[in-house]
């Protein structure tokens, strides 16, 4: 059986709950509501989970959540110092993916947002150079196939 | 590599600074030309500081086409950390400097997008080239043009006295 990994969609939030920035590659189904509904649900949830985390872990907290998977899906959490929220949607077969999401922020976003004059922080992302390399960035990945399971 | 960044994001906020202080008036236009101004202003005392420093172990340049050699080359690389990658002149006092992939560009966009706004963040660059074509002796009128992100041409004209 050929393994088939891909990623379905990528979230990016700011410190106060705006999304900045939303892409999807392969999503088959949507949620049945506006995007705006769709953006403040997922917030929500990472929010209330991030809180539950820290206060039901039976240890000492390292790095918190990091993702969650269902039966089909599995979601990838990161969050930066600077309260960037970096959420990925993959299939099961992804390993986890910190890594990707942190190199996400660190050569995507810090070089194209944050060192573009035009974009203003905290405002959702207009730059195509920034979508476009992102796009790049994420079919260049070892678990993107276009084939989705 | 943080040492990159400290003038490219002082010089973001060097421009936005200008066009804020500037915002209050009506006409679009004339507050543009005087950002514009104020901005090729600064770059212009910055070059003349910029070139007495670089030039100082070196000797006299032969002629003009020198001189623009040495911009192209040593005084780029030293700001900009790449060289021009094309210089075109008439021989008669015209120079065009090409750099196809500008520093201060490049996290813009690659293409067309942003490009009404490109000329805003050139303007301190063509007052650096002309304070230090001043400050070698060399009077001129410098002027930018983009048409393609981070592509963008340096026109120097040097007015002979």
């Amino acid at each position: 059986m050929i393994e088939r990994m891909t990623v379905h969609n990528l979230y990016i939030f700011d410190r106060n709950g705006s999304c900045l920035h939303y892409s999807e590659w392969n999503r088959k189904k949507q949620a049945g509501i506006s995007k705006e509904e769709e953006f403040k649900l997922m917030y929500g949830m990472l929010f209330s989970i991030r809180s539950f985390i820290s206060k039901m872990s039976p240890l000492d907290m390292k790095d918190g959540f990091l993702a969650f998977q269902t039966s089909r899906y599995k979601l990838h959490y990161y969050e930066t110092p600077t309260g960037i929220k970096l959420v990925l949607n993959t299939d099961l077969g992804v390993p986890n993916c910190r890594d990707t999401l942190q190199q996400i922020y660190s050569t995507l976003y810090v070089e194209y947002i944050v060192r573009n004059p035009l974009c203003v922080l905290g405002e959702s992302l207009q730059s195509d150079l920034f979508s476009s390399k992102l796009d790049s960035f994420i079919r260049a990945l070892p678990f993107f196939s276009v084939r989705a399971a | 590599m943080a040492d990159d960044v400290l003038f490219e994001f002082l010089h973001m906020e060097i421009v936005a600074h200008v066009y804020k202080e500037h915002a209050t008036r009506e006409d679009i236009d004339k507050e543009r030309v005087t950002c514009v101004s104020t901005l090729e202003l600064m770059g212009f005392r910055v070059g003349q500081g910029l070139i007495e420093r670089f030039t100082k172990d070196c000797p006299t340049f032969k002629d003009d086409l020198d001189v623009m050699k040495f911009l192209c080359k040593d005084f780029w690389s030293t700001i900009f950390r790449k060289q021009i990658d094309n210089l075109r002149t008439n021989h008669q006092g015209t120079y065009v400097l090409q750099d196809n992939k500008f520093a201060l560009l490049t996290q813009l966009s690659s293409g067309k997008q942003y490009l009404e706004e490109a000329p805003k963040y050139l303007a301190f660059s063509c007052g650096l080239i002309r304070g230090a074509l001043s400050n070698l002796g060399l009077e001129s009128v410098v002027t930018a043009e983009v048409s393609l992100m981070p592509s963008c041409k340096f026109q120097v004209v040097i007015q002979k006295l």
